[in-house]
């Protein structure tokens, strides 16, 4: 019976949902026109999505990388502090010495996604979980020992806090250059050439922020569900 | 002289600077809080008192206010964020004392961490004119309540937590759906450049737009039957909890619902639609409920959990009435109940602190064991039955006026009778703190500690004095219909005439 039910209201939603987006008519997205027309001219970025997260709506990426902060706290409070049992170190020689190998190549692109985010595809985000890969290959190929000698929780919560300070300074300096929070191009800051390293004013440093902030969020969650009771 | 972002990065900033104010000195962290709460208070009363000048807009990133993602603070943004920073600056001092630390020591840092995330939520949901930037925030205020629940880490509060995130998920689905169709129909996310648009969108959409707004809202701020989650949720949650998400966590809910009816859809709409009675109808359906359900609970936060939906149930047929009264007297009763539900919520916390007394019959003899406390508790649960000369009385007076004016006789019959059931069993939790019995102090005691029980008296005494003198609250209040019940004002002074 409760089956039925659920059927009943699966069905009568997504009818719902059907109707909803079977009857949206062509308009003008003049928010995206927008977006696409002036933002190469007014950012200085070449990849439209940074663009878009790190300068016209940076507030909103301040708020996403706030949610990923909250949660990354709330698992390692709540899970429990104990040790892993469900890993243990059964991989060869072989697969150690390769993954170590392999590590520095990972850091190499996760730092190159972060840094040329405003060039090419990649960004803070993107990046930052290349950079989370490298906690996550320590615990999974060695073991959490080894992976919080390496780094300790409290080294990339650190990293967390900071990176997501850095991000609200970044801000700030907008509104000391007179224009308002989180202004990079309308506060006259130097944008550059669009498509060289240097430009696009401070969504570089934005991309950097939350590459760090979110690399060890990511490797905070990571950690913290591994562990076993 | 502030500017207003002021009031959600400063929050932010502490919660992120926790964690490097804790590793120069454990000391330092309560001083830290205090002064950053002390300091937010500030800047929200300078900013209110300018707001109520002259309406203050602020446009983030330095873009054209038409493309940028904006703050708007209105006299209603304005009150509501006066109202959330006055009782997260008293649950915050309260908190000081209250949680305290565990083996692991991370119970404090983490806990502030994640009030001040919460509150950051609370005020960016409020102060927002950009519909993505609410969701984005209502997702924050969303993701650390569920923590805040779960710090004391016991077994019971994990049913009613995951039953709170499955609840708390549907609801922000649906708001996200709704925001996305939204989008799709107008092109744009800036809600006066909505409002404008939203008159082409056709009226079945419309309607499902509606829908899912009031379901995922709905949801959050406790319409019957969307309230399941609550009084699973408030009894093992700590009481400063309770008393920041009763007292101003599901009105920052209920403004974001006030603001998408009245902003997008506006007046026109709800006046041609039976919106009106639908939300009428389902607030008397909402209060009755509640109310008996309250009638049997021993638990008292699970009791006063049922007596949050029952009160939301009057402020949403006030809302909902689309005139100028109604919405002074639903604002009025928003304000009122913060302050009821957040005395009672602390000194029913000091009560717990000192004599881990949860259910009716622990709190017998503790009118004698812990006299102002008590006597704080008394005011406010006397304000939330609605008597004379309390606030309460004022605000449901009010609601039953707008409602008779309105023409729903029936609703507004069915006010005082609500209260009368609120009267029964209230009074049986007052008998019981009155009547003879021996409590048993888990520390030798002889008064409670001052921040605990001065948030809990300020509150308490501000629910007489607000009953006494109305005035200056209802001036306020006054002005927010303004850009409420003609969306054009609000248009006009988002994109600037």
């Amino acid at each position: 019976m409760r089956k039925l039910y659920c059927l009943i209201l699966a069905i009568l939603l997504a009818s719902m949902f059907f109707m909803a987006f079977s009857g949206l008519q062509e308009v003008d997205m003049e928010l995206s026109n927008f977006y696409l027309e002036t933002g190469v001219e007014e950012t200085g970025a070449i990849n439209m999505v940074t663009a878009i997260l790190f300068d016209y709506r940076g507030f909103d990426t301040l708020g996403e990388a706030t949610v990923i902060f909250a949660a990354a706290t709330i698992i390692s409070f709540l899970l429990p502090k104990k040790q892993t049992t469900m890993l243990k170190d059964d991989f060869s020689l072989l697969v150690h010495k390769s993954i170590k190998s392999v590590i520095p190549i990972v850091f190499i692109l996760g730092v190159y996604l972060v840094v040329f985010g405003h060039l090419s595809p990649g960004g803070g985000f993107t990046g930052g979980v290349i950079l989370a890969v490298i906690a996550i290959l320590w615990t999974v190929v060695f073991d959490l020992e080894y992976s919080e000698s390496k780094l300790s929780y409290s080294t990339k919560s650190l990293i967390e806090d900071l990176g997501a300070l850095a991000f609200v300074i970044i801000g700030l300096f907008g509104m000391i250059a007179g224009s308002t929070f989180l202004a990079s191009g309308q506060a006259g800051f130097y944008l550059g050439t669009p498509g060289e390293i240097l430009s696009g004013g401070a969504i570089p440093y934005l991309n950097m922020a939350v590459g760090a902030k979110v690399g060890a969020g990511l490797a905070i969650i990571f950690n913290s569900l591994i562990k076993g009771e | 002289m502030a500017s207003p972002i002021w009031l959600i990065i400063l929050p932010l900033i502490t919660a992120f600077g926790l964690g490097i104010v804790k590793i120069f000195s454990k000391k330092l962290l309560k001083p830290f809080l205090a002064l950053s709460a002390t300091i937010h208070l500030i800047l929200v009363i300078d900013v209110v008192i300018r707001a109520f000048e002259e309406p203050m807009i602020y446009s983030l990133g330095g873009w054209d206010r038409l493309f940028a993602i904006n703050l708007v603070i209105d006299p209603l943004a304005a009150i509501m964020a006066l109202l959330i920073s006055v009782i997260s600056y008293l649950v915050v001092i309260y908190s000081l004392s209250f949680i305290k630390e565990d083996k692991s020591k991370y119970r404090v840092p983490k806990y502030f961490l994640l009030l001040f995330l919460l509150i950051a939520g609370m005020l960016g949901m409020v102060l927002t004119g950009d519909l993505f930037n609410l969701y984005v925030f209502f997702e924050i205020a969303a993701i650390t309540s569920y923590a805040l629940v779960l710090i004391y880490k016991r077994d019971g509060s994990l049913e009613g937590t995951f039953k709170y995130l499955l609840a708390g998920t549907l609801s922000g689905v649906f708001i996200l759906v709704a925001i996305l169709l939204v989008y799709l129909s107008t092109g744009t996310l800036n809600m006066a450049r909505i409002a404008v648009k939203f008159a082409e969108v056709p009226g079945q959409l419309k309607s499902i737009i509606l829908i899912l707004f009031l379901t995922g809202f709905g949801i959050k701020f406790a319409l019957v039957p969307l309230h399941t989650w609550m009084p699973d949720v408030y009894p093992e949650a700590p009481a400063p909890y309770n008393a920041i998400s009763s007292g101003v966590g599901i009105k920052a809910s209920l403004y974001a619902f006030i603001r998408v009816i009245y902003v997008l859809f506006g007046f026109d709409f709800i006046a041609n639609t039976e919106l009106t009675s639908l939300l009428v109808v389902w607030g008397v359906i909402t209060f009755m409920v509640a109310h008996l359900m309250a009638y049997q609970q021993k638990n008292l936060k699970r009791l006063f959990a049922f007596s949050s939906i029952a009160q939301v149930g009057y402020i949403i047929i006030a809302v909902s009435l689309a005139t100028d009264k109604g919405l002074i007297a639903g604002g009025f009763h928003i304000v009122n109940h913060a302050l009821m539900k957040g005395a009672i919520f602390l000194a029913l916390g000091i009560f717990i602190y000192y004599f881990k007394a949860e259910t009716i019959e622990d709190i017998k003899g503790l009118g004698r064991s812990l006299p102002l406390t008590s006597f704080t508790f008394t005011l406010a649960a006397l304000a939330m039955i609605g008597l004379p000369p309390f606030n309460g009385f004022l605000s449901k007076w009010l609601i039953i006026e707008a409602a008779l004016e309105s023409g729903y006789t029936v609703a507004a019959f069915f006010i005082p009778v609500g209260s009368l059931l609120s009267l029964v069993y209230y009074l049986r939790v007052l008998q019981s703190l009155y009547s003879s019995g021996e409590p048993k102090p888990r520390v030798d005691f002889k008064r409670p500690r001052l921040s605990l029980e001065l948030p809990a008296v300020i509150l308490g005494f501000s629910c007489l004095l607000l009953g006494i003198f109305p005035r200056l609250p209802l001036d306020m209040l006054g002005q927010i219909s303004h850009y409420l019940l003609d969306s054009s004002n609000y248009i006009n002074l988002l994109l600037g005439g």
